[in-house]
């Protein structure tokens, strides 16, 4: 109940805004993905990497430089 | 045997030793798709007259004559993709991509278009604009997405491979469900001109789609514009995880697995490491992240007021969801990928391949894609992923081998995952898991694949 009820208020006031229209069942669906992901949203934001900095321009098809 | 029922190479070496006729052979697949395609739904397109045109100008090339079906996801000369929905959010055009120049220039004949799931945008395969695709093994359970149709095709002896494409798990999925191997290549290493998100994505790669190792070896040759050479994978060290990713999956496919990793350890003289490879819940949620902003290119409140209403009513909804997501979360993904690059890299140090199971449930039904998993019950999506997107997130190659079936008749998969540029490495390792276990995986047919024509 505690992640239905953010969604129902994060979800509207994000939609109007950036002005995009839903319906009830976008509305369904949303609240859905934002009790499955907000979750995991938070814990990824809470993860401590210390002073890590992010690969600039990484190449993908080649291991990471030595950090 | 029938050529139609001889592997990608068997069919390759019959044309080039003139016991099969290639233009017989393109006429017999259009055939057997007409006859066994309704079962399914994997093809959505043929289209004879351009197929026998480039069988026509077909070089003599390692592919000559060979029929290949080709995903939704890439325009054809005569065709625009479609990205299995009423509507691409990206402008697309007919055209030649790379994978079609790929396959045009090995001599291969595209004969269809493999259905997909809906934008790319699931594990299963039983939503689409065309219609859910079917598993051979089972037409009410899912074939796996998003290359659903290319995989359901394969198995089901329509074509003997198919180019899918894999952004988080979409070749690896259906090769899983359906009985196939698939390869995810090495980031960058397989055509990808042509795709409406070329430009932008750092998760997507083309994928071939075969039976085994050597079939997914000669296409994926040609996908990569180089021989994928083999070796022996003699001494093969391979790191296992005491994690969600192999350890909340249904016992018939932990059992599979765990028989399969000790079959390859056995076959090439290596051996068995445990190993740690922490915040993969993070990575999964980091891959899920990117991808998704990265699609968001282009893509205006306007334009999401005005979608097709041909859309399905999830894939409406999750559209305008990802406007929501926070620009924070998608740097902490970028974080995260360079967390796990690095620790990838140093994990390759001690091992040369990485095993757990690919699905952790057999294909669920098409009508409640659920699996019943130790943890409890989850839709296949959630579960799929968990698995699958780190070698997306990273740019490392994986590749999905038949292990086995479980109870209800349904493919087991082992996943590989390996270095960058260790595709070569993963290809020797599934085929060593063939020997180990006397090709009783791959060799499999459904029953679809197995029935004679009426009159036959």
């Amino acid at each position: 109940m505690e992640a239905a009820d953010r969604a129902e208020q994060f979800i509207p006031a994000g939609l109007a805004s950036l002005r995009i229209e839903a319906d009830e069942v976008d509305l369904a669906v949303m609240s859905a993905a934002h009790q499955m992901f907000w979750p995991a949203i938070r814990a990824l934001l809470s993860l401590e990497l210390g002073d890590l900095e992010p690969e600039r321009n990484p190449d993908l098809s080649r291991a990471p430089e030595k950090a | 045997m029938n050529p139609l029922d001889l592997s990608l190479r068997g069919q390759a070496a019959a044309i080039a030793a003139g016991e099969a006729n290639a233009a017989e052979l393109l006429d017999a697949t259009l055939a057997r798709i007409e006859e066994r395609n309704p079962a399914i739904n994997a093809v959505v397109a043929t289209f004879p007259e351009e197929s026998r045109s480039m069988l026509a100008e077909a070089p003599d090339g390692p592919l000559r004559g060979v029929p290949v079906l080709i995903k939704d996801e890439w325009p054809l000369p005569w065709r625009a993709q479609r990205f299995g929905a009423a509507e691409l959010l990206a402008p697309t055009a007919p055209g030649e991509s790379g994978p079609y120049r790929a396959l045009r220039d090995a001599g291969a004949v595209v004969v269809g278009v493999g259905n997909m799931h809906e934008l790319g945008a699931g594990s299963t395969g039983n939503v689409s604009v065309y219609g859910a695709a079917r598993n051979p093994w089972d037409t009410e359970r899912c074939p796996g997405g998003s290359s659903s149709g290319p995989a359901a095709a394969t198995a089901a002896g329509l074509v003997a491979g198919a180019v899918g494409a894999d952004g988080l798990g979409s070749v690896r999925f259906p090769a899983a469900y359906c009985g196939l191997t698939g390869l995810k290549p090495t980031f960058g290493r397989s055509a990808m001109a042509g795709h409406h998100m070329e430009a932008v994505t750092t998760l997507i790669v083309s994928g071939p789609l075969c039976a085994d190792a050597a079939d997914c070896r000669l296409l994926g040759s040609t996908l990569f514009g180089e021989e994928l050479a083999a070796g022996a994978a003699s001494g093969l060290r391979i790191g296992v995880v005491r994690d969600t990713v192999s350890e909340d999956v249904t016992p018939e496919v932990d059992e599979a697995c765990g028989a399969a990793i000790e079959a390859l350890r056995t076959e090439t003289g290596g051996e068995i490491r445990e190993i740690e490879l922490a915040d993969l819940d993070a990575a999964t949620l980091a891959g899920i992240l990117i991808i998704n902003a990265e699609s968001l290119g282009g893509v205006s409140p306007e334009r999401l007021n005005d979608l097709d209403p041909g859309i399905s009513p999830i894939n409406r909804g999750f559209l305008k969801y990802r406007m929501l997501l926070p620009a924070a979360a998608i740097t902490q993904a970028e974080r995260v990928r360079t967390l796990m690059r690095r620790r990838l890299a140093a994990l390759f140090e001690e091992v040369d391949v990485i095993a757990w199971p690919t699905i952790p449930a057999v294909a669920p039904p098409l009508e409640a894609p659920l699996v019943e998993l130790p943890s409890g019950t989850q839709t296949a999506d959630q579960a799929n992923v968990r698995g699958a997107a780190l070698a997306n997130l990273t740019g490392i190659p994986a590749i999905s081998v038949p292990v086995g079936f479980g109870s209800e008749g349904l493919p087991i998969a082992l996943q590989l995952q390996g270095a960058w540029g260790a595709d070569e490495l993963l290809l020797d390792a599934a085929e060593a898991l063939e020997r180990a276990n006397g090709r009783r995986w791959v060799d499999a047919r459904p029953p679809l694949a197995q029935a004679e024509p009426a009159g036959a």
